[in-house]
């Protein structure tokens, strides 16, 4: 790009204020600018009086942080540049603070251990992997990103939720060694786990078949209620928080607690989290208080993400996706991913329920509810399907699909069962509208009103005839 | 129990008579979007002088809460109003008489109290219309920008933030975001207008 000087010019200034400016006109004022500071002096002037800008400075600029009420402000979630330069400037700025070493191989030292490399860095801190060599084994190490550490208060917080994370014991949690200090930065020590983030295995593989789903989903749960016995809300529960270490038999929540103490830094250092919102809560994204049912919701888009391999709530920018998460109804799963059954998708909807209330009422709850359905689809002959998980609550089970002999049985019990009752019903229900058999249940309007039982035993039919229809398909085609 | 008056999404909720007799009030699509600034306004005015008075998170909530429940309700009185102030000025002159009412009532006889709370809100000095002002100046800044912060490009914004707010030199900005320094005084240039321009019209 030519850069031709340009002379100083205050109507341009004035022109620029007006919005008058084409964008070429723009462009050589931008260059016009970079050089002269006379006119760079003049536009703020002219933007506002110094009076002005100092009131901004003031009144936007924050206060201590127990001050300030709940209300969240995001960055652009995928917005790649400035995302990258901060973090960029994050590592190089840890890097500097750490002690040189006498091993070539290695790129520092910090309190005692040998740093080996960078494992990652987001908008929140950077996690380096190091040696402990006291005890001969790997660690990663998770500082507070330097430009979220400048508060004190900030700091007091991560260091305490640290060391409220560090009390939770519990195989589906990652442990939490130490929380220590250097170059006053605080920093987490945790073991280091090789495996793979469920946000990396749904980027590779797309979509995760249920049975992996409901383990992933089950130690997740199992996990939070851990934390949530403890108080310990996790506030960023999101596929990248889950790490898979051999296959799906283990499951480790990490970042524990974090959320919170970086959430409140880095708003009110620049009104700007770095991070994804698509996992939040509707009472997060209004910058509520949350309690743990919060987690459960972020637990459910999970759980939606590996049906579908993408989260539930998405559109073009941060300030979009939080409207959606308040107001919208994620798409029925089964349109992405016909081979679920809908009992699991029930499960997903109720963990999505945006009043807390209505949700499932704790971690521990649903991971109970995961374990059983993990059991119902290993041993579908002998275990059947949670009731809870029935089309109504407390009804019949209906089996899954792969035992089809048995479903083919039991949907003409209940089949039987319901024409008994319909009819006995026939002379109450004239005006009720007769269900459509053609329709899926998922689309069944609730509000028809009549006779509960048949209702229910109506759907539930129709849901295994549909179960049937596939599995007999599928026989056809599966020779 | 907890009324939750929420200011853009949602208008109220759990609270069925006021929502009525205030949207009847407030027909006017105007009025109706007065009510919701006003909302987003003064809760956090309220929530943060009740904080600063030694109050716990929830109970300054429930302060906020009270105050616009108060306020909401007195809205009967601002139709019978022949002259018909305008609504925005009128509710900032209620709110005013029902923030320093709130904080009154919540000063309490020496004989009831005995907590570190009560001591505490004993010792502190009753709001007077100079903090008002400022605590309400103060979140009119906040609300305007937080709508105009959606208008602009992450490095627009970021731009204008560490340099305008956080007093940061242009060129070690322009440096971090890998931007020149024109760009950088052009963005926070934008961003400042904006700003006074959306204040203005929350004032007007």
């Amino acid at each position: 790009m030519e850069a031709k000087p340009t002379a100083c010019d205050d109507t341009r200034i004035a022109r620029f204020l007006r919005r008058e400016l084409t964008d070429e006109e723009e462009r050589l004022f931008e260059l016009h600018l970079d050089t002269c500071e006379t006119c760079s002096e003049k536009l703020d002037r002219s933007t506002a009086g110094p009076a002005d800008w100092h009131e901004a400075a003031e009144l936007l600029r924050d206060e201590p942080i127990d001050l300030e009420p709940l209300s969240v402000v995001l960055s652009d979630a995928d917005s790649g540049e400035v995302a990258r330069h901060v973090v960029d400037d994050s590592v190089r700025r840890v890097l500097e603070l750490l002690h040189p070493t006498d091993d070539p191989q290695m790129l520092g030292r910090i309190a005692g251990y040998e740093v080996v490399g960078v494992i990652g860095s987001g908008g929140n801190g950077v996690v380096l992997k190091a040696h402990d060599s006291a005890l001969n084994r790997y660690v990663a190490i998770k500082m507070l990103a330097p430009h979220l550490a400048s508060s004190g208060a900030a700091r007091g917080r991560f260091a305490r939720e640290a060391v409220a994370a560090a009390a939770v014991m519990h195989e589906n949690v990652i442990a939490i060694h130490g929380v220590q200090e250097h170059g006053g930065l605080p920093f987490l020590v945790m073991p280091y786990v090789r495996g793979t983030s469920l946000q990396k295995r749904i980027d590779q593989k797309g979509t995760l078949a249920l049975l992996e789903i409901l383990r992933i989903g089950m130690q997740a749960a199992a996990g939070l209620a851990a934390a949530h016995a403890q108080g310990l809300v996790h506030r960023d529960i999101k596929p990248a928080n889950i790490l898979l270490a051999g296959g799906v038999e283990r499951v480790t929540i990490t970042d524990f607690g974090l959320a919170r103490a970086v959430d409140d830094a880095s708003m009110t250092r620049s009104g700007i989290i770095a991070g994804t919102p698509q996992f939040m809560s509707p009472e997060q994204a209004r910058g509520e208080a949350v309690d743990h049912r919060s987690d459960l919701f972020s637990l459910g888009s999970v759980l939606y993400a590996m049906c579908t391999g993408h989260p539930p709530f998405r559109a073009d920018s941060s300030y979009g996706v939080l409207q959606r998460i308040c107001q919208s109804t994620p798409r029925p799963i089964r349109q992405s991913n016909p081979d679920l059954p809908t009992w699991f998708c029930r499960l997903v909807d109720r963990l999505h329920q945006k009043d807390p209330q209505k949700r499932f009422q704790s971690a521990a709850e649903v991971a109970d509810l995961l374990a059983r359905c993990v059991a119902h689809v290993q041993q579908p002959l002998a275990q059947p399907l949670p009731n809870e998980l029935c089309e109504k609550h407390g009804g019949v089970p209906v089996p899954h699909r792969r035992a089809w002999a048995v479903a083919l049985v039991g949907g003409l019990a209940v089949a039987a069962t319901s024409a008994v009752l319909w009819l006995g019903q026939g002379s109450q229900s004239d005006q009720s509208p007769r269900p459509d058999t053609s329709t899926p249940p998922a689309a069944a309007n609730d509000d028809v009103r009549w006779n509960d039982d048949v209702d229910r035993l109506l759907r539930e039919l129709n849901e295994s005839v549909e179960e049937l229809d596939k599995d007999t398909q599928q026989l056809f085609e599966e020779p | 129990m907890r009324v939750f008056l929420v200011g853009e999404e949602e208008t109220v909720h759990e609270f069925p008579d006021t929502r009525n007799s205030l949207l009847l009030k407030l027909r006017d699509k105007g009025d109706c979007e007065s009510w919701q600034q006003f909302v987003a306004v003064y809760r956090p005015v309220v929530y943060r002088m009740a904080r600063r008075r030694g109050m716990q998170d929830a109970d300054a909530q429930d302060l906020a809460q009270a105050v616009l429940v108060a306020v909401a309700e007195s809205v009967d009185r601002w139709e019978a109003d022949p002259r018909r102030a305008r609504f925005r000025t009128w509710l900032s002159r209620v709110a005013k008489n029902a923030i320093i009412d709130a904080f009154r009532r919540r000063r309490p006889d020496a004989a009831i109290g005995g907590t570190t709370e009560v001591a505490r809100l004993q010792q502190q000095p009753e709001p007077d219309d100079a903090e008002l002002d400022r605590e309400h100046r103060r979140e009119v800044f906040r609300w305007a920008a937080r709508q105009v912060r959606w208008e602009f490009a992450e490095e627009t914004w970021l731009a204008f933030w560490l340099t305008a707010v956080e007093g940061r030199h242009v060129k070690e900005v322009a440096g971090q975001l890998g931007k020149s320094a024109g760009a950088v005084y052009i963005a926070r240039s934008r961003v400042m207008r904006r700003l006074q321009e959306k204040i203005v019209e929350l004032e007007e």
